[in-house]
């Protein structure tokens, strides 16, 4: 077994049942935080070590060990799976982890011990288990993981467990991921039944060819906030801001598009699934762009920035481009969380999540607004920062594929994101100056470090790309085609745009009145209300009463039988020793006369 | 050295146990008549740290050796089994030591050495291939029993229950030996081996052998408390010590399946024909009775009796069908129930250690003391078969193992009783979790925890990862049958 790995995943786990056991170490807070961090700390070392083996061409393939058994066969395997994806992934999910969990250090602070303590036990198994899904040996302990991860958002979107709306969220993102899911699951199964395993490189047989990746991809769907099953992940925003920054933009959103990439085999085989995923990807950029448009909460603008850049990943990957839609999931990675942990800074300074409330921070939080700033640029795609890189690749990948519907909606989902980022900047940091950017204070060092930190990948990971093609062991050529420029174009239009309109009015709306209402009013939300409360649950309440009235009937009379008879046998247990001893007797009698009759 | 020693040495090393028990109870001075704050826990710890060495020591022996001109072996099986029965004895003695230094201080010695005893016979019984060493064998691990269960002579309750399982016991033995001599007769020898044989080559055509064949069956039906040999049991289990009901649930049980197994399918497993209809009539009398009679018990001590007893239906049903998988499963059915079980009567004897064993008794304890609640539960929920407990594997593959013979319709009977069992013992965990009290939390010994917590990993453990344990039970499986 790859010991470099295994660490990866032994220091988080340790400090999990550390702090999970030992309750009076997780009830003092800030030494469970200093725990938790360090873990996290030596396990980005460790996958730096990993990842290093890797690039110098060691340790690289899987060690597993047999877990279920049976039909006198190893029907599951656990264990680790080393190559150049899973290792460069989990460099970015540690070092987010490590600067996230660093961030909470300080953003928290305030929060009852507690409280603290709980949180900081959850982002360690958070790693334990996102690393397990990266380094995950077959679908199977991928799933497991997966299960995992969502498991861990759930306890962290509700985190401020006082509050209602948060309790609400958390039981939302749970519902809808696990609806999703319930697709995820009945692929494996149908895997399973047609494979006899949990691989992804066993081809699936023709007929089920598609169905299989079919519904792995509903599993997707919801986990990376795919249109229509996107609407968890904004509502996801009412964890604390790390959370945010780590589970809901960087890694575990991020989980779909990973499996995607590791299970490309048996997407491979089926075509219409590609384009179809091609489309909803650019579907998902572009209305998500849109609707980030018109947020005022400046966590919801980057939620729903999160969405549209994961269409974009899915797009790539549905072109039948892998390196495209990985690369800018790495880069997305450091530059999302970037933007959170600054959005942070900024709700911690004002204590309010609308960028309205903001306005002038750049006067008071100089150092956090650049920091922000650069992770916003590189969102947009300026030329040079990482975002540019990656997200020219996919369009240039789309180009390749001959996508051009898809192309279009995503030049303009460019352009889109760096509008309605650059309103944001414009609001929050040069706006009117408001109630509370007057009192703001710049945000303590250990907050702003690790945002330093993050920043230098958010900058530079776009060099990478000869790194990644190494892993991929495809050649990786950098040109600054026509895509290209239409990409620098949009965003720079974008950005031109924003500029016009918020540089002198601040508080202009960004689109008129009727269709901003109608973006606001949440309209997928209200599909999916209606499609529950008039579809699943007639559905729903007649498998109920079949439930209460056959089976449990069924069940009820059965139990009342044996209850019946219960009271009624008492009898016999007498008590008395005699009919003990004649109760043996009989036995014999029962046993000897059985015999005779058989013998005869 | 005497040929054959090393085969013995196991039982050998008992002996002396018991020996070193019996002069340091002479010698050190703890028969005081008080209860003592500790200081007399010595022996208790001494037997207990000497069998976990036997324990050990299975390990380390030597398999397939024969002593006594093959009256007794020790191979695989046997060494499995006696396995078994000295954990055992370790939990019961850590169980104990609290329970014998407050309610009959000043016979420690005597309440250990009946123990050992006991334990001499189960570990000679495992590895008995011979009629008459089966027998004495069979006595030894009973007579020291009938002691223990009485050894609160002064309560009516437990004089009661030994006085049933002594008069049982004895008929029952009566019984078998009649059918022993039934098969002396017929076949002319007491060597298993050579009656194997016999059958093997077709001889001993006589009905009488199969009469004898199911005499035996019945007197061997009341060591494991098969209906309808079982009405002792929750009268016994109620009146007597609770950390000895904990071993008498378990161990005499495991001891009786290995002489059934040694017997009926090592020594006549040629006749399995005669006796397997009437071993699978009476496990599923067994299982529905223990059931049924399960359902209504407000007292703990009660109703795990009778948890027990349908335990032994499906127990005896894999038991019938003598194959190497079924008959593996078995071992580690066993080897689960033993942690399993013992930890419920070991929880039980914490919180009824006021003399009140029903379900008052129980309200509101994992409040009280949450890890001693979340332990029963464990343990209830392992009784009741739910992963990813050790009773979960040990039910589903016996399950497996009725749906590979072919027997769907015991596997639906079984599916519907597993959930009238998950009521009653649920019962117990709603006492714990959703009534409340307000009674002190129990007090634990550290012995007592010490033995709760090995019950604990041993349920988890089996539970979570259960590989090795199923793949020692098979091996230990397929060399008895040379498979």
């Amino acid at each position: 077994m790859n010991a470099t790995a295994l660490a990866v995943l032994v220091y988080p786990l340790l400090s999990f049942l550390l702090l999970g056991l030992v309750w009076p170490l997780r009830q003092n807070g800030r030494l469970a935080g200093w725990i938790s961090t360090l873990a996290a700390v030596a396990s980005f070392l460790g996958s730096l070590r990993l990842l290093w083996k890797v690039l110098e061409g060691e340790g690289v393939g899987s060690a597993t060990i047999p877990w279920l058994v049976a039909d006198g066969k190893v029907i599951a395997e656990l264990g680790i799976h080393v190559d150049g994806i899973s290792a460069s992934m989990l460099v970015v999910v540690t070092l987010v982890a490590a600067c996230v969990q660093a961030y909470s250090l300080g953003y928290l602070a305030d929060e009852p011990k507690a409280d603290l303590g709980r949180y900081f036990t959850w982002h360690s198994l958070f790693i334990v288990a996102m690393g397990g899904l990266v380094l995950a040996p077959n679908l199977l302990q991928l799933f497991l993981a997966w299960e995992l991860v969502g498991l861990c958002s759930y306890l962290l979107i509700g985190f401020y467990w006082r509050k209602p709306s948060a309790g609400r969220a958390a039981v939302k993102a749970f519902w809808v991921t696990k609806f999703a899911d319930m697709g995820l699951l009945l692929g494996l199964i149908v895997l399973y039944a047609t494979t006899g395993s949990f691989e992804w490189s066993t081809p699936v047989p023709a007929a089920w060819a598609v169905v299989v990746p079919a519904l792995l991809f509903v599993g997707v769907m919801g986990k990376s906030a795919q249109v229509p099953l996107h609407i968890w992940l904004p509502d996801a925003m009412e964890g604390p801001t790390p959370v945010s920054a780590l589970l809901h933009a960087a890694t575990m959103v991020a989980a779909g598009v990973f499996l995607i990439v590791r299970a490309y085999p048996l997407f491979e085989a089926a075509p219409p699934l590609l384009l179809a995923m091609t489309w909803i990807g650019a579907v998902t950029a572009l209305v998500a762009a849109v609707t980030a448009v018109v947020q005022d909460d400046i966590k919801k603008v980057l939620a729903y920035s999160t969405c549209s850049q994961l269409g974009f990943m899915i797009a790539a990957l549905g072109s039948g481009q892998l390196m495209g839609g990985y690369f800018h999931l790495t880069t997305h990675a450091f530059f999302k969380a970037l933007l959170f942990l600054g959005a942070g800074a900024a709700i911690h300074a004002t204590h309010s999540n609308s960028i309205h409330q903001m306005g002038g921070l750049w006067r008071s939080t100089r150092f956090s607004a650049v920091l922000f700033i650069v992770g916003a640029a590189a969102l947009a795609g300026i030329p040079g920062l990482a975002g540019f890189f990656s997200k020219d690749l996919i369009l240039e990948e789309l180009l390749h594929a001959g996508q051009y519907g898809p192309l279009a909606m995503l030049l303009l989902s460019a352009g889109l994101t760096a509008f309605y980022m650059t309103r944001v900047v414009a609001i929050a940091f040069f706006g009117p100056a408001s109630e509370g950017a007057a009192h703001a204070h710049e945000s303590p060092p250990s907050m702003l470090l690790p945002m330093t930190v993050l920043m230098v990948p958010a900058v530079l990971a776009g060099l990478a790309g000869p790194l990644f093609a190494g892993l991929w062991n495809q050649p990786y050529h950098f040109a600054l085609t026509p895509v290209g420029g239409l990409a620098t174009l949009a965003a720079l239009s974008g950005i031109g745009l924003g500029v016009l309109r918020y540089g002198t009015r601040s508080w202009a709306s960004p689109l008129p009145e009727g269709p901003r209402r109608f973006i606001l009013s949440a309209p997928i939300d209200s599909f999916w209300l209606a499609a529950w409360q008039r579809g699943l649950q007639p559905v729903a309440r007649g498998i109920g009463w079949v439930d209460r009235y056959v089976v449990d009937g069924l069940m009820n009379a059965v139990g009342w039988l044996f209850l019946l008879a219960g009271e009624k046998v008492r009898a016999l247990q007498t008590g008395r020793a005699q009919d003990y001893v004649l109760g043996v007797l009989m036995g014999v009698l029962a046993v000897v006369a059985y015999g005779l009759v058989g013998a005869a | 050295m005497i040929p054959g020693l090393e085969a013995l040495a196991l039982p050998l090393l008992l002996v002396a146990l018991a020996v070193a028990v019996l002069a340091a109870d002479l010698v050190v001075p703890w028969r005081a008549i008080e209860p003592s704050g500790g200081e007399r826990r010595g022996l208790g710890a001494l037997v207990a740290a000497g069998l976990l060495g036997a324990l050990a020591a299975t390990w380390w022996l030597p398999a397939d050796v024969v002593a006594v001109g093959g009256a007794y072996i020790q191979d695989g099986f046997s060494l499995y089994m006696q396995r078994i029965v000295l954990a055992a004895g370790v939990l019961a003695t850590l169980g104990s030591i609290d329970h014998v230094d407050t309610r009959f201080p000043g016979r420690q010695g005597e309440y250990y050495l009946m123990l050992l005893s006991s334990l001499v016979g189960m570990t000679v019984l495992a590895g008995a291939r011979e009629l008459i060493l089966l027998v004495v064998a069979f006595e030894l691990m009973g007579i020291p029993l009938y002691v223990l269960a009485a050894m609160q002579k002064r309560q009516a309750a437990g004089v009661e229950g030994a006085l049933k399982l002594y008069l049982t016991g004895a008929a029952s033995s009566v019984v078998m030996l009649y059918g022993l001599s039934f098969i002396f007769g017929i076949t002319g020898t007491t060597s298993l081996t050579i009656i194997a044989q016999g059958l093997q080559a077709g001889a001993f055509q006589d009905p009488l052998l199969v009469l004898g064949l199911l005499l035996t069956l019945a007197g061997m039906g009341f060591k494991v408390g098969a209906v309808p040999f079982h009405m002792w049991v929750p009268d016994t289990y109620q009146g007597a010590p609770t950390p000895f009901v904990a071993f008498l649930s378990v161990a005499p049980k495991a001891a009786g399946f290995a002489a059934m197994i040694r017997l009926f399918v090592e020594g006549m497993g040629g006749m399995r024909d005669a006796w397997w209809p009437p071993v699978l009539v009476i496990g599923l009398a067994t299982m529905l009775v223990g059931n049924v009679f399960a359902i209504n018990q407000d007292n703990v001590k009660r109703l795990l009796a009778w948890s027990g007893i349908a335990h032994i239906g499906l127990l005896l049903i894999g038991f019938g069908l003598a194959t190497v998988e079924s008959l593996g499963i078995l071992l580690f059915y066993l080897a689960a129930y033993v942690f399993t079980n013992m930890g419920a009567f070991l929880v039980a004897e914490v919180v009824g250690r006021d003399g009140d064993d029903s379900l008052v008794a129980w309200r509101g304890l994992a409040r009280r003391h949450p890890g001693l609640g979340l332990a029963m539960l464990l343990f209830l929920l392992s009784l009741g078969g739910i992963p990813f407990a050790a009773g979960f594997w040990a039910k589903i593959l016996l399950f497996w193992s009725f749906w590979q013979a072919g027997m769907g319709f015991i596997v639906l009977l079984g599916a519907v009783l597993a959930v009238l069992a998950l009521f009653y013992y649920l019962r117990v965990g709603r006492s714990m979790f959703i009534d409340r009290s307000e009674a002190p939390a129990p007090k634990v010994g550290l012995p007592m925890s010490i033995a709760i917590g090995l019950c604990l990993a041993g349920v988890l453990g089996m539970g979570v990862y259960p590989r090795p344990f199923i793949e020692l039970a098979m091996a230990a499986a397929a060399g008895l049958l040379g498979g």
